[in-house]
């Protein structure tokens, strides 16, 4: 029978520390019995994770045949465009949008983002087949998708492990769309083989950082928080 | 075979509307977080897990609001009957009361474990509150014995598996007695929070503490009050010590949320929930209060509440958005919204702890001999901090605290005020570095 010394309550025979005030027990009477069961087992229990994969099933074989028939019918009733690309496109697109959803993956988040960028990127690669040029292929879904992706990535990640909050969320969603802005105007630009200038995302810029720094004193100052907190409560 | 068949049709058209409380549990339904609870018997001898299956089924179908799956209606949720295999006993794990997916486990929404002596059963509180559960543990602990060979009676919390199910015993009791004209409001003053370091997904910390009742017992009626006052005011006593500890800028009242089970006031047999909530409190801001006068307190407030006339209007208060027809026709899933939000910012931030007593546990005559003694566990709280449930059998008192935080302050507190009362503690815990 060991008792702790700091808190005056028995002691399992089992236990090496006292559960209330982890102090060792060192009791040279009575050594710490090994091989006698615990009070409580020493396994953790795993807790099991939904599989929805009746769902994925569903949901794979509701697209695919879509896209299977779609395909067929476009095949053999000829028919010189291949408008059947566009629907495989959207249901290979959806069925990369619901992955996270269907299967419960340990991979993060931004893996995901990024397969839903390239789904859409994809998406717009099939669509250029069926028309006359590529161009606007590579030199603007190509970017813009990127541009976006990345941003979103970004605007996923300052949420997740820098600073969540209305106001902290604001400022980032208005810098990342006047960043868009200014690329978009980039992109086009190239695009139209125009000279490099910027006309009206300056104007979206100024808005959005006038915003930002309207948000960000609003944010160090706390009398003024505490006042926006206030008055906006809902 | 025919019989079997027409028995089968019946039992698929019952189904069973949630009672009034168990409605809430199933919204604040989590990926890491289940209303799960625990009774469990230890027992004399090692536990043979063949014949506890055995019990279990046997057992099993004289309980049918525990046999069953939780569904999802346009309105509402709902029970009803559970026919696929199981539910399996299974070898106990550490981290007892895991969350519990209503889609797992063969859509069953009780568990059953086995370690060393120990017979466990976990249950979603949607199906029954803790005196509900005992009557199946006890019952299945009754089979189990006779299994062995022993002659156990029948009675108390043993139902005899020949009966068919009573009426009375599936009966949603709060609508029968909510007749009260009063409403009390539901909301209260925010109490004050125990801060911890938040355990990672999924641990569950358990210290529990093994007493002699009479030494309880004798303790309690030398300050003039009842066992469940005494340890009511016991851990009050921690929780203002730890409070006191954390030197915060604004000090907060201490209350304790408490269950009551109605059953007492109001005659019932249902197995399902019946219980209703008070909340003994101590404000810190009042002034330095000594043991005694907080046990005073916990006294005066328990014989001032604990009567069918305040309890009625306490249920009936609940039992009025259940009747309320614009309530009824909202759909399901703005329901779970609002009652979420409302039990996480409101009713969740009312107590300080949650601390249950299901008093002196009772079993046929008989059987005791072959019982060590009962332990219940509140399970995982809701948020972080430490649930207190106690049960008593014989002379075998235990208090076991649940909690989801590292530090173990409010349990240190909590037994060395017993252990300066002169009682004698003994610690058991599943803490794996202990
Ligand atoms: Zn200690």
């Amino acid at each position: 029978m060991s008792y702790c010394v700091n808190c005056g309550v028995q002691l399992d025979r089992t236990a090496r520390r006292c559960p209330l005030c982890n102090t060792p027990i060192l009791n040279p009477k009575e050594t710490v019995d090994t091989t006698s069961p615990t009070p409580y087992p020493k396994e953790k229990g795993q807790v099991d994770q939904v599989k929805h994969t009746d769902l994925a099933i569903l949901l794979f074989s509701v697209l695919g045949s879509t896209s299977a028939a779609c395909g067929l019918i476009n095949f053999f009733v000829v028919d010189k465009s291949s408008w059947s690309l566009y629907i495989i496109g959207v249901c290979f697109m959806l069925w990369v949008f619901f992955i996270p959803a269907v299967l419960s993956t340990k991979l993060p988040i931004y893996v995901f983002l990024l397969l839903d960028g390239i789904a859409v990127a994809v998406y717009c690669f099939l669509i250029s087949l069926n028309t006359p040029s590529r161009v606007w292929f590579l030199e603007l879904a190509v970017p813009i998708t990127a541009t976006i992706t990345l941003l979103v990535i970004i605007f996923a990640f300052l949420i997740r492990n820098v600073h969540a909050s209305i106001l902290s969320g604001a400022i980032y969603l208005f810098t990342e769309i006047g960043i868009l802005t200014v690329s978009l105007e980039c992109f086009i630009r190239s695009f139209l083989h125009m000279e490099f200038a910027m006309t009206w995302s300056a104007i979206v810029l100024i808005c959005c950082v006038c915003i930002d720094i309207v948000l960000i004193t609003i944010i160090t100052r706390s009398r003024l928080r505490e006042a926006v907190r206030r008055r906006m409560h809902i | 075979m025919k019989k079997k068949e027409k028995k089968n049709l019946q039992q698929k058209e019952t189904w069973y509307k949630l009672d009034l409380s168990a409605n809430v549990y199933p919204t604040l339904q989590r990926k890491n977080f289940s209303s799960v609870y625990r009774l469990s018997v230890l027992l004399k001898e090692k536990i043979n897990p063949k014949l506890l299956q055995e019990a279990v089924d046997m057992t099993l179908p004289r309980f049918p609001t525990f046999k069953v799956a939780i569904h999802k209606g346009l309105f509402w949720r709902y029970l009803a009957p559970n026919n696929r295999p199981g539910p399996y006993v299974q070898k106990d794990v550490a981290n007892f009361c895991m969350p519990m997916n209503f889609k797992l486990n063969n859509r069953y929404l009780i568990r059953l474990y086995y370690y060393e002596r120990r017979f466990s059963f976990e249950c979603h509180h949607s199906l029954a509150d803790g005196s509900g559960g005992m009557f199946v543990l006890q019952t299945i602990t009754a089979n189990y014995l006779r299994l062995l060979g022993h002659k156990i009676p029948n009675g108390g919390f043993v139902l005899d598996i020949n009966e068919k199910s009573k009426k009375e015993e599936t009966e949603d009791a709060y609508l029968r007695y909510a007749t009260s004209k009063m409403r009390p409001p539901r909301t209260q003053e925010k109490a004050y929070r125990v801060r911890g370091t938040v355990e990672p997904f999924y641990t569950l910390n358990v210290i529990g503490g093994i007493m002699s009742t009479s030494e309880i017992h004798k303790k309690a009626k030398w300050y003039g009050a009842s066992i469940t006052e005494y340890l009511n005011a016991v851990l009050l006593y921690a929780l203002i010590q730890k409070q006191k500890a954390d030197r915060p800028i604004k000090e907060r009242p201490v209350k304790l949320a408490m269950p009551v089970n109605l059953r007492r006031f109001f005659p019932s047999q249902t197995l399902r929930n019946f219980i209703t909530m008070i909340y003994p409190t101590i404000d810190p801001r009042l002034g330095d209060y000594k043991f005694e006068e907080i046990l005073t307190q916990v006294h005066f407030y328990m014989r001032y509440y604990l009567n069918d006339k305040f309890l009625n209007a306490d249920i009936t208060t609940n039992a009025a958005t259940r009747r309320n027809p614009v309530i009824r026709i909202v759909p399901l899933f703005i329901k779970d919204f609002t009652v979420k939000q409302f039990y996480s910012r409101v009713q969740d931030k009312q107590s300080s702890a949650g601390l249950t007593n299901m008093g002196a546990i009772t079993v046929p005559p008989g059987m005791e001999k072959y019982i060590e003694r009962f332990d219940i566990y509140m399970g995982q709280p809701y948020s972080a901090r430490t649930n207190c449930a106690i049960v008593s059998f014989g002379d075998t008192l235990t208090v076991n605290f649940a909690s989801s935080i590292v530090e173990s302050d409010v349990e240190q507190y909590f037994f060395r005020k017993l252990v300066e009362d002169g009682i004698h503690v003994k610690i058991e815990t599943n803490r794996s570095h202990c």
